[in-house]
């Protein structure tokens, strides 16, 4: 059977099994090996990924010449092997943190979990704009009930504006955005070199960037951005692999799409609509960043964070140089692993010691020092410093930046990393070096199963630092020709 | 020649004075619901006739046209034929528990008969070629709508039926005033022979005034802002399975009425550019779907919310119609079927769920996901197609409406379009808040047996289905207009 249609059957079978059972035993290892299984999946295919990117599985044709289809690449091989990784570790964190904090009605936590991942990797699996579209609004509905997982007023609210923001900018830019393209050049599919063809109108071209970016709200470029803090209401493991992984990343994982497969470098850079997306992005990192700063909630902290973070994989594809769409590549990967890595530790914290801001966090190393640790490798992915993976992308983006000649850029990129800078190092100098001046409980240490997948992906990210040559070689193999 | 498109009209019609004599409520029903089958069986086998042998015209009496009274079934007809029979029987068959609460007993029968006699005229006018036979039907349907009407438990539905007769009757005053306009310049009724006689001669001015007439009277019968008022409390004080058959059928068939005066008598729209009539229009249906949007987001009673709605989804079709390209009246024929069977389908919802209460209000709906999961989760999916979420029936109108409106000179259009359909989310979502959010408990609601719920769950699965294969929806639209414009043209 093709394996294809098996990883996008899987979750949906793995709902109708999630809807029968009861225990929360059972869930969970439902849940588990619903997860292992797509994570195996996606290895699967990856080892034969020369036959997989040919294959193509189309379901049906709901408009004329618009259909309903699937299939992968390159890229998409990057993000579905991440987002699978990611949703199997989570899982196993989610068990302990829903016991921990005595979250019930579990069937419906792990069957919108599930419905989550399936969109997410619908749109990883999608051969055109429609699919992706159609796969985008589902991720919107099936991560709400989870938003408002708690259902008090607070994340009812939260919960509207993130519904409000994310259908609202889908239907009133997105939607006609893609009409557009399809008016314009009859086709929605993915094309290397873009669909566009001859037909470079740079009005309408300008035009119709300005309605995808800001279309594709869970890219959160400002002003659509607001959504993503909002949705930190959620349990942690929701925003750890939703709101930092699956559903921005998938946002950015679009716009990647449509500037090199839709548009084609060539066109923007012809119509200066790069320019436009250069722009806002660069906007977003700096805003974003200083907004961060002003947060004392350690999840709030870590979403404007994650805002200004996929503005920098947007700046990195609009650059469009090779080494720059080879960072916004490496960006995608190693953010994902370097914030679900903090998103994590951060429930840690909350569930172990009750802190939730970060003025709290004096001196609470003592306490949990493995979380902190990895807090710390967390933060420095983000910064980009040296010794983890974060720096590789920064590398390429500034190698990108000077191949392509846009100097004025480094000061982006210097600016925004002092200030991601200045966020995190109080993080980490309050929990190692500040004296904690309330007494803790003994019950309130580490929990050694919760912080064990933070462990393991923090082990993965040290891996790649050393092994990021395999990353580049596969990016520029399949993706960068 | 076959005998199917009289018998549609006339079978119903035999059953109506048998049901009079029979009195007993069970027994009507159970005729009513039958005859309802029958009919719509009979329209699938009309549709697969005219499908395959082309439009069928039935001489009553064998006397010939332009005399004679004609019926004619194309495909237009048979489409909303379709809608109208599937509408009456769904509705019939989830309605015996609502009717048995909600009316005094005594009255049960006439109920049924009425509503029979309502759906024979729906069918009448859809069927009928003849100009003042089409008024006859009208009136026929419209007779026993302020019956059903005033049957309603809220001591306003006397008065709601009294306002619909007023507003009905100054409605049909301007519709036979027009006919009888037509009638004295043409010298005939029978819609063939008009078209005709208006493609050799010059269209003197009094024939456009008439026309117009026919324009204000249908849209004062069928609800199109700004004429909408009466609808409003109508569909909050009458019968609650009343109200669902309606949402479906009452208003759609006005739309019949002017796509036939418009395409088929008048062959364009033409004469309304001539005088920038659909500039107007246009505005005022643009006035209208920002106007009626913005009322259901303030609405408290559910009912109210819901017909506010159905005004703005109206003047889609509207602004579609008066669009007049080939792609935007297939938008807006693929709108009326897609809207019909969701707003039926949340009409029916309510009234299934409320059995009791005629009126309410979006309050009460609190705590229903928990106590009703599979009707609340129909309910979803109907609102969402109400939204346009993709793979609902909502969303293939969306498209086919925003596509063709881009595509044509009124492109701006669309922005009315897309920002009103995200209005649509603040109302739904305020319900759909209540419905799994809010914990209360609820004395208004009443349980819900299987037959009841099996039409709800038809039209939601129905919502999803047209979502995914358009074409039935799309295939039988695009033939339509490609008959429409091929008439236009020559």
């Amino acid at each position: 059977m093709n394996l294809l249609a098996l990883h996008l059957l899987l979750p949906i079978i793995g709902m109708i099994i999630l809807n029968v059972v009861k225990k929360d035993r059972v869930l969970y290892v439902t849940h588990v090996l619903i997860s292992l299984f797509s994570f195996l999946i996606a290895v699967k295919i990856f080892i034969e990924k020369n036959y997989y990117f040919q294959q193509n599985l189309n379901l049906f044709e709901i408009i004329p010449n618009i259909s309903i289809s699937f299939n992968l690449d390159g890229l998409g091989m990057i993000f579905l092997l991440v987002s699978n990784f990611l949703w199997l570790m989570t899982t196993i964190y989610s068990h302990r943190y829903l016991n921990l904090n005595a979250i019930n009605d579990r069937s419906k936590f792990y069957i919108f979990f599930t419905l989550a991942m399936f969109s997410t990797n619908a749109i990883i699996y999608s051969s055109n704009l429609f699919t992706t579209f159609i796969f985008y609004e589902f991720l919107t509905l099936s991560t709400y009930p989870l938003v408002t997982f708690k259902k008090d007023e607070k994340s009812i609210d939260n919960g509207k504006k993130y519904l409000y923001y994310l259908l609202g900018t889908s239907i009133i830019f997105l939607l006609p955005a893609i009409i557009i393209t399809f008016d314009l050049t009859g086709s929605l599919e993915y094309k290397v070199g873009g669909i566009f063809g001859n037909n470079n109108d740079s009005m309408m071209i300008n035009i119709l960037v300005l309605l995808f970016i800001f279309g594709v709200a869970k890219s959160a470029i400002m002003p659509f951005h607001k959504w993503l803090p909002a949705a930190m209401v959620a349990p942690t493991p929701v925003s750890a692999l939703l709101h930092a992984v699956a559903v921005v990343k998938s946002g950015v994982y679009i716009m990647m799409k449509i500037i090199l497969f839709i548009f084609g470098t060539q066109i923007l850079q012809e119509t200066g609509a790069d320019l436009i997306l250069i722009f806002v992005s660069s906007l977003t990192i700096i805003s974003a960043s200083i907004m961060a700063l002003r947060q004392d909630n350690i999840k709030l902290v870590l979403a404007y964070s994650t805002i200004s973070q996929l503005s920098y994989i947007i700046l990195s594809v609009s650059i469009l140089a090779p080494l720059s769409v080879l960072a916004a590549i490496l960006h995608l990967i190693f953010h994902a692993l370097g914030k679900i890595i903090l998103f994590l530790s951060a429930g840690v914290i909350t569930t172990c010691m009750n802190i939730k801001n970060v003025s709290d966090m004096n001196g609470i190393s003592s306490r949990l020092p493995f979380t902190i640790f990895l807090t710390s490798l967390g933060a420095f992915v983000m910064i980009g410093i040296p010794p983890t993976v974060g720096f590789f992308s920064k590398w390429y983006l500034l190698l990108g930046i000077v191949e392509s000649e846009k100097l004025y850029l480094l000061i982006v990129l210097i600016v925004s990393t002092l200030l991601n800078a200045s966020y995190y190092f109080p993080i980490i100098y309050k929990s190692y070096f500040s004296k904690n001046n309330s007494a803790y409980k003994d019950s309130q240490t580490e929990d050694y199963l919760l912080i064990l997948p933070i462990i393991i992906i923090g082990t993965v990210t040290i891996v790649l630092f050393f092994d990021v040559d395999s990353i580049i070689m596969f990016a520029q193999g399949y993706i960068i020709k | 020649m076959s005998q199917l498109p009289i018998l549609i009209i006339v079978l119903p019609l035999l059953m109506v004075p048998i049901c009079l004599f029979i009195r007993h409520k069970d027994y009507v029903y159970t005729l009513s619901l039958g005859i309802s089958f029958v009919s719509l069986i009979l329209v699938c086998f009309l549709f697969y006739e005219v499908n395959i042998y082309g439009t069928i015209l039935y001489e009553l009496g064998g006397w010939q046209a332009p005399v004679g009274i004609r019926l004619q079934a194309d495909l237009l007809s048979c489409y909303f034929l379709l809608l109208i029979n599937f509408m009456s029987f769904i509705c019939m068959l989830s309605g015996k528990e609502i009717v048995a609460k909600q009316i005094n007993s005594q009255n049960i029968y006439l109920f049924y008969i009425a509503w029979l006699l309502c759906n024979i005229g729906f069918s009448g006018i859809i069927l009928t070629n003849d100009i003042f036979n089409l008024f006859v039907f009208l009136e026929i349907s419209s007779l026993s709508t302020y019956f059903l009407i005033s049957q309603g438990m809220h001591k306003g539905s006397n008065i709601v039926a009294l306002q619909y007769l007023f507003v009905g009757s100054i409605g049909a005053v301007f519709i036979l005033l027009g006919i009888g306009i037509i009638y004295a310049h043409l010298g005939t009724l029978n819609m063939t022979d008009i078209s005709e006689k208006f493609m050799h001669i010059e269209i003197p001015r009094s024939l456009i005034f008439s026309i117009g007439l026919l324009i204000i009277g249908v849209a004062i019968k069928s609800a199109i802002f700004p004429l909408h008022t009466w609808l409003i409390r109508t569909y909050a004080y009458s019968p609650s399975i009343i109200v669902a058959y309606f949402a479906g059928t009452s208003t759609k068939v006005g739309i019949y009425i002017l796509i036939r005066v418009f395409l088929d008598i008048l062959n364009s729209i033409n004469p309304l550019e001539e005088y920038s009539l659909i500039q107007l229009i246009l505005f005022i249906s643009v006035i209208g779907v920002l106007l009626s949007t913005t009322y259901a987001i303030k609405q408290v009673d559910l009912k109210k919310m819901l017909a506010f709605s159905s005004i703005a989804q109206l003047s889609y079709i509207v602004i579609a119609l008066m669009v007049f390209t080939n792609e935007s009246v297939i938008a807006s024929l693929v709108h009326v079927f897609n809207h019909s069977i969701i707003k039926t389908g949340l009409f029916l919802i309510i009234a299934t769920i409320f059995v009791t209460n005629q009126q309410v209000e979006t309050n009460d709906l609190a705590g229903l996901g928990k106590k009703y999961p599979y009707m609340m989760s129909a309910f979803v999916i109907l609102s969402f197609g109400l939204i346009g979420i993709p793979l609902t029936s909502g969303f293939i109108s969306k498209w086919y409406l925003v596509t063709s409106i881009l595509d044509s000179n009124f492109w701006y259009l669309s922005i009315i379009v897309l920002l009103t359909s995200f209005m649509t989310l603040f109302y739904i979502w305020k319900l759909i808040e209540k419905i799994y959010f809010v914990q209360t408990n609820n004395t208004k609601t009443g349980s819900v047996l299987v037959h009841q719920g099996l039409g709800v769950f038809v039209l939601a699965a129905l919502t999803l289905y047209l979502g995914i294969d358009t074409t039935f929806t799309v295939g039988v639209s695009e033939n339509i207009t490609n008959i429409i414009f091929s008439g236009v043209t020559k």
